[in-house]
């Protein structure tokens, strides 16, 4: 017992009610499932491809699945981020302008997503330009929403 | 020393300590002043608003960090800290305090204490997911608690009596604003709660109300007369909800989040924390709006970065030098003039406010706020 600093004393006390990760997973109602979202992933890569950039990151960014698990997210964040590399860098300033403040916070979720995962860190420089234009018109707010937010895309 | 800054809105600041104030509480008629200082509580007597406060007592009965302390309208003091214990100061004739243990029964550190309105229980948040509720028992002599337990999940960091006495409103961790009948047998009554909106029973602990809101809750603050809870989270939002749980929801000027807050009058709130200096809402047609800040620093840096944003969409990186220049800018004034900068005003507060606290009312509306700060002052603030 020479490192009884490292022992972990909750494990030893059944009422020590440690938070598990299932606790902080917010109380949703309803769950989406991958099924109920396939039109909604459809629509956004018909959108996208059809270059209606707009309209693609505006659905994208309006009721995010949050209740789903992790394959279903993994699946329409796949699309967005086909979405987001589609806009030229001209265009970003005016689309993040045409987004409401609810819809930024979800957009930095897609950002930050996309930066701590292989797929998204292959496209680093184009989610970093969207990050600086949407901070430049958003402020900090979006940031500060996402650090403390555990509904996640 | 007290400070001279420009801005009208600052009626007094005292550099009082070079620790964080965590919390901070006047008597009730303003002349003494109570605040945590690490392992210390420090009482000051109150000299008006340009001289400064006259340390008249030190409460050093406990041995880790103080988080927290309340002064009741009978003058007692209550104390709560990371040693996972409460003291109850009993004001003496002689200007010293005689210092009463409170059996919390708790294994985490205590976060935060509030007296009831009338004086006789209060409310002690802990890290142990555990509200207690104490009370004084007159055959042991002695502060006695009761446990609110379920269904908290997380440290508590907030609490607020409602004017009845009976409901206790409390913010933690786990993301919920929830409201708990605090009825003890023998001190409150039913007619307190009779004809409340928030239910029609109130056995001790029960669970009234439940709201989740995900970010950390920082503050939370009954208003009874018109039956609404205000509360700050750590996602920068001030909230507003009802016993209907129609909320509204508005985010702080600056997104950084608020650590207090503090009814104005039925439809004024004022909010502060990591901006530093405190922020008025108010309620109009529309619903709860930003109004305006006070005793913000304008910043030139801040005015430089918006205009850059309204202007043209595409630029280059380095045709955006705002940030790195006013540093370069900062050590060359260093360097060749051996001066920080001359334009730099700075905010009273020079970090986070930690609670707020009306400090003068009339005919029920606050007219002055004091505010404490990890900086170490003291600030009151005329609205």
């Amino acid at each position: 017992m020479s490192d009884w600093r490292r022992i972990d004393i909750d494990a030893f006390d059944p009422e020590s009610g440690r938070l598990t990760a299932q606790d902080l997973i917010p109380p949703y109602t309803t769950v989406v499932t991958l099924a109920d979202l396939q039109p909604k992933i459809s629509q956004l890569r018909s959108l996208s491809s059809s270059g209606d950039v707009n309209s693609a990151i505006n659905l994208a960014t309006t009721d995010p699945p949050y209740s789903a698990d992790e394959n279903t997210k993994a699946e329409y964040f796949r699309a967005v981020l086909d979405t987001l590399k589609q806009v030229r860098q001209a265009d970003i300033t005016n689309i993040v302008k045409s987004l409401d403040s609810k819809q930024h916070d979800v957009l930095i979720k897609f950002l930050y997503k996309g930066m701590s995962i292989p797929e998204g860190q292959k496209q680093g420089g184009i989610l970093l330009t969207w990050f600086e234009k949407l901070t430049q018109i958003a402020g900090v707010t979006p940031v500060v929403h996402y650090l403390s937010d555990r509904n996640t895309v | 020393m007290s400070f001279q800054t420009t801005d009208k809105s600052v009626l007094a600041a005292f550099k009082l300590v070079k620790a964080p104030i965590y919390s901070h509480c006047f008597s009730n008629d303003r002349s003494l002043l109570a605040i945590t200082c690490e392992t210390d509580c420090l009482i000051y007597r109150m000299n008006g608003a340009n001289a400064n406060p006259k340390l008249v007592a030190t409460l050093s009965n406990h041995d880790k960090t103080i988080t927290a302390v309340d002064i009741s309208i009978h003058g007692r003091i209550v104390t709560c800290s990371q040693d996972r214990n409460a003291y109850v100061w009993e004001p003496l004739s002689d200007g010293t305090y005689k210092p009463t243990l409170v059996l919390l029964r708790i294994n985490r550190a205590a976060t935060c204490v509030t007296w009831a309105p009338n004086g006789y229980k209060f409310a002690v948040g802990s890290s142990a997911r555990i509200i207690a509720v104490c009370y004084y028992e007159q055959e042991n002599n002695w502060w006695v608690s009761k446990h609110i337990k379920k269904p908290i999940k997380s440290t508590i960091n907030c609490l607020s009596w409602h004017a009845n006495g009976v409901l206790l409103a409390s913010g933690g961790t786990d993301g919920y604003v929830r409201v708990f009948s605090g009825f003890i047998k023998g001190l409150d009554t039913k007619e307190a709660v009779a004809g409340s909106v928030w239910g029609t029973k109130f056995p001790f602990g029960s669970l009234v109300n439940e709201r989740y809101h995900g970010a950390y809750v920082h503050d939370v603050k009954w208003r009874s007369n018109i039956e609404k809870i205000a509360y700050v989270a750590h996602d920068g939002t001030l909230n507003i909800f009802d016993s209907q749980n129609d909320l509204q929801s508005v985010n702080a000027p600056d997104g950084l989040p608020f650590k207090a807050l503090v009814w104005i009058n039925d439809h004024e709130i004022i909010c502060a924390g990591y901006s530093c200096h405190p922020v008025l809402f108010a309620e109009a047609a529309q619903g709860w709006k930003f109004a305006k800040n006070l005793d913000k620093v304008a910043d030139s840096n801040q005015a430089q970065i918006s205009t850059h944003t309204t202007g043209t969409s595409v630029e280059d990186e380095d045709e955006n030098p705002t940030f790195g220049m006013s540093a370069l800018k900062k050590f060359k004034e260093l360097d060749l003039k051996g001066k920080v900068s001359a334009n730099v005003k700075e905010s009273a507060h020079e970090n986070a406010i930690s609670e707020l606290a009306s400090f003068a009312e009339s005919s029920g509306q606050v007219t002055q706020v004091s505010s404490s700060g990890l900086d170490g002052k003291i600030v009151i603030y005329t609205i």
